[in-house]
């Protein structure tokens, strides 16, 4: 299938006068169809990134992530995803995620469910597709890890990308919250200020948007983070329930009923 | 042989007989001068040339070496991010500026009007509002969306 993934397309999403020159192939009702109301559907789950492999340190929990918007007009918006998430003691992780709600995004019908399973035991990753029963198979890349963790996002341009880090390195301010204890688990906090100059934000006043994150050294991972941002509102991420237990062997195992498909979606198969 | 090349062979050999039997000293001296003079001019173009040759062999390792490196250290993350076909085309949004690093990341395909897009950070031609596009989302840990691209 022919694919064009452009940011320029984005870029020139942003510029109305582009809007000329139209070259988004726009869509009919996805194969489902929008089951109701609502800001997406799902299609399918593409493919997952791992993070960086920690062994020794098994645990499983809950994720939950609410989002409040509170728009110009006072109407509000409020969302709540979940997911499930393990690891064992070799760094196999599991994510299965209910697809009903991105950010602010609702999704429409009911919750698509995703599950990525990362195994660099076996040096292999899999996403599966609960809907269609499928499961792609795809080697691992541990070069994944370190581009995310440290670049956040991918972006297509670079010198777009330069321009969003150095926006978003200037003026910021670090604060050390401590340390406390969350489900049982040691967390160490930063707060992490940055401030928008009015002249460069537009507004009356300067904005300020405020991220805190608590990590948990043991299990090196973050346990809870909070942002909030008046342009686009406030997340909560937070894990829950959670247990240090051994996770079941069998949740990092592709089910026996599931068609296996190698490679990512659109991609040769590799 | 003729008659005048008899000759002239004759008078040779009487040249010779009384003439000196070794050259004299100082057309030794000046003869071994030069042999001398031109063996250090070749020793030195030999080793001129063999260091020239290590020379050139030196940069071009030199090169193929640094060639990687100053191209890595070009493109590393904190500069401009590293590129793969699978997360090359992610377009930040505007609203995760701010959220917390990705720790781990999933890619879902979704369908969605544009006014969607509006509601995460991107302005739109309202006249274009209700367009389905499809797209490829990059979702964090927390679920939260980090980046997107346009599929056509």
């Amino acid at each position: 299938m022919f694919q064009l993934r452009s940011a320029t397309a984005v870029a020139l999403l942003m510029g109305g006068a582009a809007f000329a020159q139209p070259v988004i192939r726009t869509m009919g009702m996805p194969p489902g169809g929008f089951g109701g109301p609502g800001d997406f559907a799902m299609v399918r789950p593409e493919f997952g990134m791992p993070g960086k492999v920690v062994t020794g340190a098994p645990y499983s929990a809950q994720a939950v992530t609410q989002f409040a918007q509170t728009l110009a007009d006072g109407n509000h918006i409020q969302r709540t995803t979940t997911a499930s998430v393990a690891r064992d003691s070799l760094g196999r992780t599991r994510t299965e995620r209910s697809v009903g709600a991105i950010g602010p995004l609702a999704g429409s019908g009911g919750a698509a469910k995703a599950v990525f399973i990362n195994d660099p035991v076996g040096g292999m990753s899999y996403m599966l597709d609960a809907a269609s029963h499928t499961v792609r198979q795809i080697p691992a890349k541990a070069k994944w890890d370190r581009q995310v963790v440290e670049s956040g996002a991918q972006v297509k341009t670079e010198s777009a990308g330069a321009m969003v880090k150095q926006r978003a390195r200037a003026n910021l301010k670090t604060d050390d919250l401590g340390t406390q204890v969350i489900d049982g688990l040691a967390v160490q906090g930063k707060r992490i200020t940055r401030t928008i100059p009015a002249a460069q934000a537009g507004s009356e006043r300067d904005i300020e948007v405020v991220t805190e994150t608590w990590t948990s050294p043991e299990l090196q991972m973050v346990v809870m983070s909070k942002t909030s941002d008046p342009r686009f509102g406030d997340s909560v991420y937070k894990l829950t329930n959670i247990s240090r237990a051994e996770p079941d062997p069998a949740l990092f195992a592709v089910p026996s009923d599931y068609q296996v498909q190698q490679g990512r979606p659109g991609a040769p198969a590799q | 042989m003729n008659a005048d090349e008899r000759d002239l062979l004759e008078g040779l050999r009487a040249l010779s007989s009384d003439g000196p039997h070794q050259a004299p000293a100082y057309v030794e001296e000046r003869l071994l001068t030069e042999f001398r003079r031109r063996s250090r001019l070749h020793r030195a173009r030999v080793w001129i040339s063999a260091a020239s040759i290590g020379a050139v062999a030196a940069t071009i390792a030199v090169l193929l070496w640094i060639g990687p490196l100053a191209s890595r250290y070009a493109r590393s993350p904190a500069d401009a991010p590293a590129m793969t076909e699978e997360t090359a085309g992610f377009y930040p949004l505007p609203d995760a500026e701010a959220l917390p690093p990705v720790e781990s990341a999933m890619v879902v395909r979704v369908q969605m009007p544009m006014a969607s897009l509006e509601l995460i950070g991107f302005p739109i031609n309202q006249d274009r509002a209700s367009d389905r596009v499809e797209a490829e989302v990059l979702l964090g840990q927390d679920g939260l969306a980090r980046g997107v691209r346009l599929i056509e």
